[in-house]
């Protein structure tokens, strides 16, 4: 126990300056670390544009061998939003089987006639009656297993086939598939997510999967959710469909609330109300980019360029309908209902609305990120604002700095010299902490903070078992070398178990803990293995180097 | 001189106080029992659901002006608390808090909860910008958190399933390091610890969260910590004085770890105390359950998890090779 040979004393030190080394970028700027600093938005303001050269400068000039890694902090210290979101499988499946209707009837209505009526969607199961059961009942069954599509990159199919009745034909999504859906539907999802919140991909959003069917999506330094939920909230479902504005067709629906056969009463932002054709000409997957411009009365408005097949399209859908009107139409409404005057070459379409440029550029993400495969309902939502994140961490350094030092003095005035050692070894079991959870890229929490601090004062307890172990031998009489020998090896058992248990605890937090409470128990894990070290093995050390010095007759405490 | 908080050398004999322990602590329980059959406990948001929106109060805008403002908006009652900003020149805060809302039409809870909590966020900005002055422009939403009733039930499941999995296996743990009756003990030591707690909380009315439940967890552990130490001891005295009634043996031990015991309950609590007056009010109820909780722990180990012990007795030395060594050798 008393014995140092050169390697343990090597591995000390190794693991004392490894910690160190990791937790010093926390003090200092990120230039110095060779971060390279983000390109200001816009050039010509001078003041961040002169802030960003110095900073590229100090990033060439800085301390190759010091890690970048800085402490990740929570949303809760730095501010931001949290949203916690979820695809309902349901949803999925409909959605799904809507969009093979179609086929489905197309394959059907090939010679011979197959189906009677439309088929009818309940939800996730679609019935299809046919009309000569006896005769067409066998081909009818071939042609939708035929058809049925698999899921994302498996081999699960979307529904099964089932017989009812004598004539009619039932599809349902099963279980399986429902689940194969939704997982497809989540990678996607937090795709296009990703692509609406941050169209340039510069922001420091994580976006992030739980479970087979949620997404959790955080963005730092956001102060606004409503913008985020407004921006989630729309499926983005864009059609360009052939526009009627003719005034007394559009009345005669609207008081019959029957529009002619093929054709729809949409909401227009411009007109109340027009009828478009069911069927549309083009949809979102057709265009290409998409991005915030400006119209000829310089208002912002929303640009996007179609992909050539559908320029192509679009050129002769124009050449053919001159003076004729037709609508962007997006989740139900129409944005724009132009007239054809001449055919447009080139596939550049533009929205005018009157946006603000906000609007203008949220929609073109919106647009440009495509339509998302179902509703994101939003289950828990948590947004702290820059203030309240500045004054935690004030308050949680101000408490550290304060816990710190009050154990601090308590430990020398109960042990002395000996409990100096003991301090000593607690701010480098603080610098281990900070260096693990850097080295780590754990994300520190208020709570984290706390469990920091909480570790200061439990972190002496191995200390102190020790210390009065040894107490105990020399008041047995022992000699100072002896009755340290005796006090650590006997304490050895009981801080071990101690310690195991309370990392029991922190680690069932660990895995079933979210956000900060998360954070709590990585700090509180972590700073339950650096504190057996730091107690056990550093002030044992410090406490036989003093041993060895000044061979004391008896030590004080 | 150095500070003692206990005096070396003593014989308190603790076990003979164990049946006024014993009333305590039946005492306590029962009324901790009471008050959260009766009183039940102030669930926050994470497990009630409901939304609370934080904001700085402008000056000329009172509680009552939020409140009139909001109220239409929201079924069941809203509480406007008004607060000092910490700090000379913060500007003073208000805390809106409102429960679950209904669902209207075909709308699902949760979609209920996300409508109510952005028409009120678009409300308060609405009463501050109708009213914008010079003392107005500081106004900011610090903070804002809605939770629908999906997720709020699943948080408290998985609390309890927290508390109980890790009550679980800090019981196999410790039945396998000593014996099952030490390990009974300690748990009927955590239980009374968690039970005890959570009766404060019901009594003050501080908010029960996920914190909470984080700050319950580390109350197991501490817990955990003292009882295993005295235990250790009770091994360590049991194997040396083999003659020696149990209740003496277990007095030893008590005696022996007493100075540990207070200086470490001493250091732990002057850390938490730190957290609670310096920490903010994010911390308060966090750090107000593990200060409890450390006193609650330190008196069980000895009162509650010792006394378990020595009503169930332990095997002492008859069957010498089923006793679990120590780690003792490793160096």
């Amino acid at each position: 126990m008393l014995n140092f040979p050169f390697w343990k004393v090597g591995l000390i030190l190794t693991i004392l300056l490894w910690g160190a080394v990791l937790a010093i970028p926390n003090a200092l700027s990120d230039g110095f670390l060779g971060i390279a600093p983000k390109e200001p938005s816009d050039p010509s303001n001078e003041v961040a544009m002169a802030a960003y050269t110095q900073q590229l400068q100090e990033a060439e000039d800085s301390w190759w061998f010091l890690p970048s890694g800085k402490l990740n902090l929570g949303l809760d210290l730095q501010g931001g939003v949290y949203l916690l979101m979820e695809i309902d499988p349901a949803e999925i499946a409909a959605n799904r089987l809507e969009t093979v209707q179609s086929d489905i009837r197309s394959s059907l209505n090939r010679s011979p006639l197959v189906e009677r009526n439309p088929p009818v969607q309940n939800e996730d199961r679609l019935t299809i009656e046919i009309l000569n059961p006896e005769e067409d009942m066998d081909e009818a069954v071939k042609r939708l297993n035929r058809l049925n599509p698999t899921i994302g990159t498996t081999q699960t199919n979307l529904f099964t086939v089932d017989r009812t009745g004598d004539r009619f034909i039932q599809l349902t999504v099963p279980n399986n598939a429902r689940t194969a859906l939704a997982a497809d539907a989540q990678s996607k999802m937090m795709e296009i997510i990703r692509r609406r919140i941050d169209p340039d991909g510069v922001a420091e959003i994580s976006i992030t999967p739980q479970g087979d069917n949620r997404i959790i999506l955080e963005a730092p330094g956001e102060a606004d959710p409503k913008r985020i939920k407004d921006i989630l909230g729309q499926a983005g479902r864009l059609t360009f469909n052939m526009a009627n504005l003719d005034q007394s067709a559009i009345r005669a629906a609207v008081t019959s609330g029957r529009p002619p056969p093929q054709e729809e009463l949409v909401d227009s932002i411009d007109y109340g109300q027009i009828l478009i054709n069911r069927i549309p000409e083009l949809t979102g997957a057709d265009i290409a980019t998409a991005n915030r411009c400006f119209d000829e009365a310089n208002f912002p408005a929303v640009c996007f360029r179609l992909n050539s097949s559908a320029a192509t399209k679009f050129y002769n859908l124009t050449r053919n309908n001159m003076n004729r009107n037709f609508a962007i139409v997006l989740d139900g409404t129409s944005m724009s209902s132009p007239t054809i005057r001449s055919p447009i070459p080139g596939g550049n379409v533009i929205i005018e609305g009157r946006f603000t440029i906000e609007e203008a550029e949220d929609l073109s993400a919106i647009i440009e990120a495509g339509e998302l495969p179902a509703k994101l309902n939003f289950l828990d939502e948590r947004t702290v604002g820059p203030t309240l994140g500045q004054e935690s961490i004030a308050a949680g350094s101000r408490a550290s700095m304060i816990g710190l030092a009050l154990v601090g003095v308590f430990m020398i005035l109960a042990y002395g010299l000996v409990g100096g050692f003991a301090v000593g070894s607690l701010m480098s079991n603080i610098v281990l902490i900070i260096g693990a959870l850097s080295g780590f890229g754990a994300t520190l929490t208020l709570p984290g903070i706390a469990g920091i601090i909480l570790t200061i004062g439990m972190a002496v307890d191995a200390n102190v078992i020790v210390f009065e172990r040894i107490r105990e031998e020399q008041a047995n009489g022992r000699s100072p070398a002896t009755a340290i020998q005796a006090g650590y090896e006997r304490a050895l058992s009981a801080i071990l178990d101690a310690n195991i248990t309370t990392f029991i605890a922190a680690s069932i937090l660990y895995m079933v803990g979210s956000g900060p409470v998360k954070g709590f128990a990585v700090t509180l894990a972590i700073g339950i293995l650096t504190s057996v070290f730091t107690a056990f093995v550093v002030t044992r050390w410090f406490t036989v180097l003093y041993l060895r010095t000044f061979r004391p007759k008896r030590l004080a405490m | 001189m150095l500070l003692r908080l206990w005096p070396e050398k003593t014989k308190v004999s603790f076990m003979n106080l164990r049946f006024i322990a014993l009333i305590v602590s039946v005492t306590a329980l029962i009324a901790s029992a009471a008050l959260l059959g009766m009183r039940g406990l102030n669930l926050g948001i994470d497990f009630a659901g409901g939304a609370v929106i934080e904001i700085t109060e402008p000056a000329d805008i009172s509680a009552d002006d939020i409140r009139a403002a909001v109220q239409p908006l929201i079924t069941g009652e809203v509480q406007v608390n008004s607060a000092r900003g910490t700090g000379p020149d913060a500007p003073d805060i208000a805390v809106i808090r409102f429960k679950p809302q209904p669902p209207v039409g075909d709308e699902t809870p949760d979609e209920a909860q996300n409508r109510a909590g952005d028409e009120v966020n678009a409300a308060l900005k609405a009463l501050v910008d109708g009213d914008r002055t010079a003392e107005n422009s500081r106004f900011e939403i610090r903070s804002e958190a809605s939770v629908g009733p999906k997720v709020s039930g699943e948080l408290f499941r998985s609390g309890i399933i927290a508390l109980t999995v890790a009550l679980t296996l800090m019981m196999i743990y410790i039945s396998f390091r000593f014996q099952w009756q030490y390990a009974l003990g300690a748990v009927v030591a955590l239980f009374h610890d968690v039970i005890l707690t959570m009766g404060m909380f019901a009594l003050t009315g501080f908010e029960f969260n996920l914190a909470t439940i984080a700050a319950l967890l580390t109350i197991v552990g501490y817990s955990m910590n003292d009882t295993v130490i005295v235990f250790d001891r009770v091994r360590e005295e049991a194997r040396k004085y083999k003659k020696l009634e149990l209740s003496k043996v277990v007095d030893l031990a008590i005696n022996a770890t007493m100075s540990r015991t207070l200086l470490t309950s001493g250091t732990t609590l002057l850390a938490l105390l730190s957290i609670f007056l310096f920490g903010g009010p994010v911390l308060r109820g966090m750090s107000f359950a593990l200060i409890f909780g450390v006193v609650v722990g330190t008196y069980s180990s000895i009162f509650v998890a010792s006394a378990v012990v020595l009503l169930l007795g332990i095997d002492r030395g008859d069957k010498p090779k089923r006793e679990v060594e120590g780690f003792q050798g490793v160096s």
